[in-house]
């Protein structure tokens, strides 16, 4: 528990952390509703891609560790790698999904229509999970926080354009329209859309199934490489 | 008792030998001092001494266990000084104690005391709640060794605590590590500054190339060379000093240049410092003379023809 506690503070501990979050998610909860499009208010919608930002952010944590040298102090006491990761995942999973439940029963609170908060939930939570993988691979390729931060940008850039987080996805021609099947946030904006109009419930743990193998793949990239 | 010991160990990265055949013990009590250049393979001991590397060939034992030196129970009595500063800065000095503390298995209120203990040990007792990125180099460097101490380890590796710090928390430094040796810890100690190590060590290893080329105590190192005098002659044109023709005297070992000054070992009693002078004043000016008595740092010249560390890099 000790370096899930300590991972905690260190995230709150930086004011450009703090900043993302906690007033980011609020902002979303008040953004307006689109017409026709997207299918949730806007906030909804961009919150994809505020998590991505936040996934970074705490995952640059573990870059700082390596750079520093604490993950080589680490690596001859008495825990063992995995606990290492898991402990700092566990925080950032803990902190994303306080947002999620933030952003959705802050909405529900003050009356946006959200079609089925529970399970706009549930499918925050699976992509907040995908956000975390995703950032934990990245940091594994970079030795410099900066660096790793910057080109995530352009990546987050052009995950949330072609997943369909930005501009809906049917003004894109069709070789772009296939492309976007390999974007998680296309399987977040899918969810997004079946929560307003979907009918069959299958369809749901489709995007769900898809957002969880995105995680177990992600993740195993990033634990692949030793820290140290 | 030997705390630790390494048995023909081998390390290479590619074709690169970063240890060759190393074979020492470090027994229970003592400061021994590892000393090398840069490149010499210090860092690449130390990791292969607490786990963090592994070696190609030969055996580390660690608290007499060499089938798995590396135990749990074994990381449990060993701390690691990193040479560079491995602390949070976004933590208060106090909560980085906890985290090491908490990550050896302490709890509750041990933990404090022990964090409490650790704070005061290196002089930090009234800085618990601030925050380290305010602190000075050496106040960072302390808590560095604090972040070590908390789960008391039989075994401490320091990796060049000392590096860019002011003299007053050098000697703080100096003075703890004593004093933890006192209290019944063991310490392998590396350090680019000589004088350091010839304070503090009880045994010293002298590492170059991946080899270790002497061990022994300083007083034992200094004998191994009293055979020989140095003489240090300051010249107005040091360009000129004929080099080649120096070391060609009969009984000369080495000769070196550094600055205006020349440096000549010898071997005692052979009568060459009229030879030298005359060789050397018909080239250039002399403006001084001096007979040195042998330090660690001759040991180490004479023994690897080079200097620990440049002339000037630190004061």
């Amino acid at each position: 528990m000790t370096i899930f506690r300590y991972t905690l503070i260190r995230s709150f501990g930086n004011k450009t952390n703090l900043l993302f979050l906690t007033l980011f998610p609020v902002i979303c909860i008040f953004l307006p509703q689109g017409e026709p499009w997207p299918p949730l208010p806007y906030g909804y919608q961009y919150f994809g891609i505020v998590m991505l930002f936040v996934g970074i952010r705490l995952a640059t944590l573990i870059i700082e560790d390596r750079v520093n040298g604490v993950v080589k102090r680490l690596a001859i006491a008495p825990i063992s790698y995995l606990h290492y990761l898991s402990g700092h995942l566990l925080a950032y999973a803990v902190i994303m999904v306080l947002q999620c439940v933030i952003v959705v029963y802050g909405g529900v609170a003050i009356g946006r229509e959200l079609a089925q908060p529970h399970l706009l939930l549930l499918l925050y939570v699976s992509y907040s999970f995908v956000a975390l993988a995703i950032a934990l691979a990245w940091v594994s390729i970079f030795r410099s926080k900066d660096t790793a931060f910057l080109v995530y940008m352009s990546l987050i850039f052009f995950m949330s354009i072609l997943g369909g987080l930005i501009i809906p996805l049917e003004m894109f021609p069709d070789l772009l329209k296939r492309l976007a099947v390999l974007m998680p946030t296309y399987w977040l904006e899918r969810g997004l859309d079946w929560l307003v109009y979907g009918e069959r419930m299958a369809d749901y743990w489709i995007v769900q199934g898809v957002l969880w193998l995105y995680t177990i793949l992600f993740v195993t990239i990033g634990s692949f490489k030793k820290l140290y | 008792m030997t705390i630790a010991s390494m048995r023909g160990v081998v390390k290479r990265y590619g074709s690169y030998v970063a240890l060759d055949c190393i074979d020492f013990d470090i027994y229970e009590g003592e400061i021994i001092g590892l000393l090398g250049p840069n490149g010499a393979g210090k860092t690449t001991l130390i990791h292969a001494l607490t786990g963090l590397t592994p070696v190609d060939h030969g055996t580390v034992s660690l608290f007499g266990q060499a089938k798995q030196p590396f135990s749990r129970q074994n990381k449990e009595r060993l701390g690691l000084v990193t040479q560079d500063i491995t602390i949070f800065d976004e933590l208060t000095a106090k909560q980085n104690l906890l985290f090491f503390a908490g990550v050896y298995g302490l709890k509750g209120k041990e933990k404090q005391e022990r964090v409490k203990e650790a704070l005061d040990f290196v002089g930090l007792g009234d800085k618990g709640d601030k925050n380290p990125a305010k602190f000075s180099g050496g106040m960072k460097r302390r808590l560095n060794i604090a972040c070590a101490l908390t789960h008391r380890p039989k075994l401490l590796i320091m990796d060049e605590p000392t590096v860019g710090i002011d003299p007053q928390s050098r000697n703080h430094i100096l003075e703890a590590v004593k004093k933890l040796r006192d209290n019944g810890t063991t310490i392998l100690y590396t350090s680019h500054y000589m004088e350091e190590v010839q304070a503090i060590a009880s045994r010293v290893i002298i590492m170059d190339q991946g080899q270790m080329i002497k061990e022994g105590t300083v007083e034992q190192l200094i004998e191994t060379i009293q055979s020989e005098e140095k003489v240090r002659i300051d010249v107005t044109e040091p360009y000129l000093v004929p080099v080649n023709q120096l070391e060609a005297i009969a009984g000369v070992k080495q000769v070196a240049v550094a600055g205006n000054q020349i440096s000549v070992i010898s071997a005692a009693g052979s009568g060459n410092l009229d030879r030298i002078l005359t060789i050397v004043k018909e080239r250039t000016g002399v403006v001084g003379i001096q007979a040195d008595k042998p330090n660690l740092e001759d040991v180490f010249f004479t023994l690897t023809g080079k200097q620990l560390r440049d002339r000037g890099e630190r004061e």
